[in-house]
Order: C-alpha cells, then sequence, then structure tokens
C-alpha cells in the first residue's frame, strides 16, 4: 500500500470511453507531470481524483484509504488540493479573504459561526506572501487583479490549503517568462515537502521540474519515466513530442 | 481606504440608526402611525432575511412568505387560543365549520410558551428540510429561486383549502392583544414599538457577527464560486442550507411580531406578491448590505402607504420600473450610491496628505 494509486480507472460518458484502465502510483515527495495531447484525458482524470466526477470502474487509494466516489469536499479534507485550468478565485472578495477561505483548517458551518479568525492564518499567510508576492495587493479585490496575479493568487489559496498531494491543471498558462521561472522555483522548493501531479503543455517547463513524467493518450497509460526516457521512447515521440516540438 | 468598508464605521452607522428609531416614539404621539412603524420594522427584519440569504448567500429566494406565513399562524393560533377558555374551547369560526371539538393541530396552541416556541421551531425546521434536500441535490440559481416559489404557492393553497383549521380566506383574527402572564403587549403602544425595534437591533447584530465570522466569510465566497468552495474542504450543501435556515429563522421572528401588531393573519401573506415584494425592497436598499437592505424596507413600504393610494393600481408598474432602473444602473442599490460616494471623498482626502507616499499604505489596514 502506498500513498497514492490509482487502479485500473474507467470514465464512459454513454459510449465514449475517456479514460481506460488508467493505473498509475506516486511516491511521496515527488513531482509528477502528467502530459498527453488534447484529449487524452489528463483534466478528467484530475475530475476524478478530486471528486468532480465519479469514475465508471476503478479504484483510487490515497494515503492507504479508498477515496474512489467520495464528494469533493471530503476529498479534500483528507489533503488533496487542486488548482483549475481557468483560475477560479472568488472575484468579490480580497486576496486576503480569499486566502483566509482557502486556510480551511475547520470546516464545520456551525462551528465557523463563533470562529472570527483561524489560528493558524497569520503564519500561513506570510508564508504564502513570501512564495507568490502578493503582498502589496492584499487588499485589492481578486477580480480586478491581472491575469498572473491571478494565477498566483490561486497557488496562494492551494498553499493555504496546506494539502498532502497538490494538482495542478497547467499552472503557468499565460503566465511571462520570469513568472514561469518563479513557478519552477516554487515548485522545485515543493516538492521537498509535498507531492505534486502537474498537467502542463510546456515541455520547457516540464523538463525544470519533473521527477516523473507520465504520459497519456486515449485515457491510457502510454509512458512512465524520468524526462530522458521519455524523450527517448518512439510511440511518445508518435503520438504527443512530435507534433508538441512543431 | 473607502470608510464605507470600515467596519468600526458601519458598527457606529448602526448605533446611529437605531438611536434615531428608537426615537421616534418620543415625537410620534399618533398611536395609529406608530403602529403603522411598527410594521415597517417587521419589514426591515423581512428584508436582512433576504439580505442574509440573497445578498450573503447568493441565494435568490423568491418564498420567504412561507417562514414568514408560518411564524404568522403560529402566533395568531396562540394569541387565538389565549381568548379561550374551558367552557368556551374552540376558536369561533371551527364552529361554523361544524368541527366538533379542538383539532389535535391547535392543541399545544392552548399553551402560550409551547404556541409561541412552534411558531418559530416549525418554519425553522421546515427550511432546514426543504433547503437540506434541496442544496443537497445541489439545486442552485434560478432552479433554487423557483422551486421556492412553487413552494409558496403549494403551501397558500394548502392553508386556504384547509378552511375548517384555518378559518381559509378569512384568515384568523385574534380578538385581543398578546398577553404574557400579567403584561399585555398592546400593539398600538410604543412599548410595541420598541419591542420590534429591540429584536430588529439584535437581528442586526446577530447578523452582522455572522457576516464577518469565518462562517460568512465561507457563504461570500459560495456566493462567488460554489465549485471552488468545495475543493477547499468545505460541505457546500451545509452552509447552503444553514444560511438559509438562519434567514428563515429571522422571517418566522417577522411573522410572529406582525401578527402581534396586526391581530391578523391570512392566506394573502403566502401571495406572491409579498414575497417579491421582500426581495424588492432588499434589491433596491442595496442586497449587499444590512442596513441598505433595512432602509429598502422602510423606504418601499413607506411610499407605499401614502403613495401607493394615490396611484392605485399604477403603483405596482411605477415600483417594477423603479426596480428595473435600480437593478440595471445600480446593482448594489441605494447604499451603492453611499459607497461611491465615501469612496470618492476617501481618494480625494488621500490625494490631499498623500505626498510621495501612497496613502493607502500610510493607513492602517482593518483586520490586522
Amino acid at each position: 500500500m502506498g500513498f497514492f494509486e490509482i487502479r485500473d480507472l474507467c470514465k464512459s460518458f454513454d459510449t465514449v470511453t475517456v479514460i481506460n484502465q488508467f493505473s498509475i502510483e506516486l511516491v511521496e515527495q515527488t513531482l509528477c507531470c502528467l502530459v498527453g495531447p488534447n484529449g487524452a484525458g489528463k483534466t478528467t482524470t484530475m475530475d476524478l481524483i478530486t471528486g468532480r466526477q465519479k469514475p465508471t470502474s476503478g479504484q483510487i487509494m490515497f494515503c492507504d484509504e479508498d477515496i474512489t466516489g467520495l464528494d469533493e469536499h471530503e476529498i479534500a479534507r483528507r489533503g488533496i488540493g487542486r488548482k483549475f485550468q481557468v483560475p477560479a478565485v472568488f472575484r468579490d472578495l480580497t486576496v486576503k479573504q480569499n486566502l483566509e477561505v482557502a486556510c480551511s483548517r475547520s470546516t464545520n458551518p456551525v462551528k465557523n459561526f463563533f470562529r472570527f479568525r483561524e489560528p493558524v492564518f497569520a503564519a500561513k499567510l506570510e508564508e504564502v506572501l513570501a512564495l507568490t508576492g502578493l503582498g502589496p495587493r492584499l487588499n485589492t479585490e481578486a477580480g480586478i487583479l491581472s491575469h498572473g496575479e491571478t494565477q498566483w493568487l490561486e497557488i496562494g489559496m492551494v498553499l493555504m490549503q496546506d494539502p498532502r498531494l497538490l494538482l495542478f491543471d497547467e499552472p503557468v498558462a499565460g503566465m511571462t517568462e520570469q513568472e514561469i521561472e518563479k513557478t519552477a522555483e516554487i515548485f522545485n522548493r515543493l516538492k521537498k515537502t509535498h507531492s505534486l501531479v502537474v498537467v502542463e503543455h510546456d515541455m520547457a517547463f516540464v523538463k525544470q521540474i519533473a521527477d516523473v513524467v507520465t504520459v497519456m493518450h486515449m485515457g491510457s497509460l502510454l509512458a512512465q519515466g524520468s524526462i530522458g526516457e521519455i524523450e527517448a521512447n518512439e510511440r511518445v515521440r508518435e503520438v504527443y513530442l512530435g507534433d508538441a516540438e512543431d | 481606504m473607502n470608510l464605507y468598508h470600515n467596519v468600526r464605521a458601519q458598527w457606529l452607522a448602526y448605533l446611529v440608526f437605531y438611536l434615531f428609531l428608537a426615537a421616534v416614539p418620543l415625537v410620534v404621539d399618533d398611536n395609529f402611525l406608530l403602529n403603522q412603524l411598527s410594521t415597517y420594522g417587521v419589514y426591515g427584519m423581512l428584508a436582512l432575511s433576504i439580505s442574509l440569504c440573497w445578498g450573503f448567500g447568493g441565494i435568490l429566494n423568491l418564498g420567504q412568505g412561507i417562514a414568514f406565513g408560518l411564524g404568522a399562524y403560529g402566533m395568531a393560533m396562540t394569541m387565538q387560543m389565549q381568548s379561550q377558555d374551558a367552557s368556551n374551547p374552540m376558536p369561533p369560526f371551527m364552529l361554523n365549520n361544524s368541527l366538533d371539538h379542538l383539532p389535535l393541530l391547535w392543541k399545544p396552541f392552548a399553551n402560550t410558551g409551547v404556541g409561541m416556541v412552534l411558531a418559530l421551531v416549525v418554519p425553522t425546521l421546515f427550511c432546514l428540510v426543504f433547503g437540506g434536500l434541496m442544496f443537497r441535490a445541489r439545486v442552485s440559481g434560478p432552479f433554487f429561486a423557483i422551486m421556492t416559489l412553487a413552494m409558496l404557492s403549494a403551501w397558500g393553497t394548502l392553508i386556504l383549502d384547509m378552511q375548517p383549521y384555518t378559518n381559509g380566506v378569512n384568515g384568523i383574527t385574534p380578538p385581543a392583544p398578546l398577553h404574557l402572564g400579567e403584561f399585555t403587549l398592546d400593539p398600538y403602544s410604543p412599548t410595541a414599538y420598541w419591542t420590534v425595534l429591540g429584536l430588529l437591533v439584535v437581528a442586526t447584530v446577530v447578523a452582522k457577527l455572522m457576516t464577518l465570522s469565518r462562517f460568512g466569510l465561507v457563504v461570500q465566497a459560495i456566493r462567488n464560486d460554489a465549485e471552488r468552495v468545495r475543493f477547499l474542504g468545505y460541505s457546500v450543501a451545509g452552509y447552503e442550507t444553514a444560511i438559509y435556515t438562519i434567514s428563515g429563522f429571522f422571517a418566522a421572528v417577522a411573522g410572529c411580531l406582525w401578527v402581534t401588531l396586526t391581530q391578523y393573519v391570512s392566506p394573502a401573506q403566502f401571495d406572491t406578491t409579498f414575497s417579491l415584494s421582500m426581495v424588492i425592497w432588499a434589491g433596491i436598499g442595496g442586497r449587499m448590505s444590512l442596513m441598505g437592505a433595512i432602509f429598502g424596507a422602510f423606504l418601499i413600504q413607506g411610499a407605499q402607504s401614502y403613495l401607493g393610494d394615490a396611484f392605485l393600481n399604477t403603483w405596482l408598474l411605477i415600483l417594477g420600473a423603479f426596480f428595473i432602473l435600480v437593478v440595471r444602473f445600480l446593482p448594489k442599490g441605494l447604499i451603492g450610491l453611499v459607497e461611491s460616494a465615501l469612496g470618492r471623498l476617501g481618494r480625494k482626502r488621500g490625494h490631499d496628505n498623500g505626498g510621495s507616499v501612497p496613502a493607502q499604505q500610510m493607513l492602517p489596514q482593518p483586520g490586522e
């Protein structure tokens, strides 16, 4: 039994099979990049892991527990955090309030009536601000942040949540060179203490951060290994890298 | 910083607002006017409940009349039973409907304490169960609004139909005002006015604290993006049910107060127009602001009392047009004007003494 494992995962919508017998295993404190051409089922896999969609069959194990088919909030409470492909932040709330909501140590609605602040928030906030540099924007409404800043805010929110496993769906989409550099730096620091799964198209970025690369194609596992092995793999070249590097 | 968003300034504004309202009976000696003003207080509480649910939680509830009406019926039954005794155990209308004994439904209301508790508990429980079922099934947005509207009509029809138990369309008119032990609450007295105002103040303080708590923060996050909140580990259905139920409880309190003031309740309280007007009060005053919503209720109901008679049926058209204009041009309601005015004032001051340092960095930030 391991830290995180997907076994024979299947997902079909009517007659269309999106995920077909997909299995992977993750080791703690590694960064796994999930790559594959469009429609390979990367985002669906994320949805299945986090409970947004229920698998047709198969099993997802996290920390020796079967989390298959649980609701989103139950999976999140067990320690899986997710950053969405399209940045999803609370637009009417300030940056600070966004981070406060994300600092979800107590989730009981009744108990939260009587709570006006989260004890660990101040310390966590300092840590997250140091990583994301959102300090000057703390009292700005999230709705008027720039695209890059919104990405940072959502990364900050996932960090606030302090999950054991972090899922990032295209975290550097729309970022500038410097911002991508900074994100890579953060990820390399994070993987010393956390486990990450990153869906990404930007192969230069993948090279910078990945311990393991998992290639998906047509909803199944195509190849898995270090970046070097993947680049040398003939089948991967055929379906993916060839196209992507043009 | 905009003074409007300063929590301390907001509390101060509540204090001034309520002190002013508390002083009203000192200058008004017309008891009928005072009674009318007291009912505005009840409408204010309804608007407050809508503001919590719709403004903060983003849950549009077109059926707030359910909680209000059930509370009102409970209170009316309690007050009616106060006028009955052993020699005359049944309300007169039941005799007209050829009932020969007091129905089981009415028995608990013979005890004033139990009756008043039921008047609050039944509507609250209803909201808890109905809301729980809806939100767990992820019914939201316009779909939830339609469900509340349908539920409202169902309750209205039910009460209308149960003529022997509810006196149908005529409603219940308790002959005497509420008395609690030795004390009688005269609906035309300053005491009644202050009772309503006192409860409105308590409701406002509770609601305000709630919006400032972590619960309130999560509820506002749900209004923005319920999906995202789930992935942070919060049970969205739990939070939505909680805010909907609390809002229903406040409406039930308003219903009870309303009956003590008017000594009357009928299926008209379940009319869709009444529930819709609650939403209009909050929308015009400003649904995101508790005080804005309360002010909206005062403004619209006040205008209706005085202008409504002059314009008759045209009044509804005027109100509708006004609502559309506010929603289109002032999405934050009339209170939004105050927000932007204070914002402009704050910026101006910031430029005057800012120098080379931006004013925002010099001011202490709230909540730190």
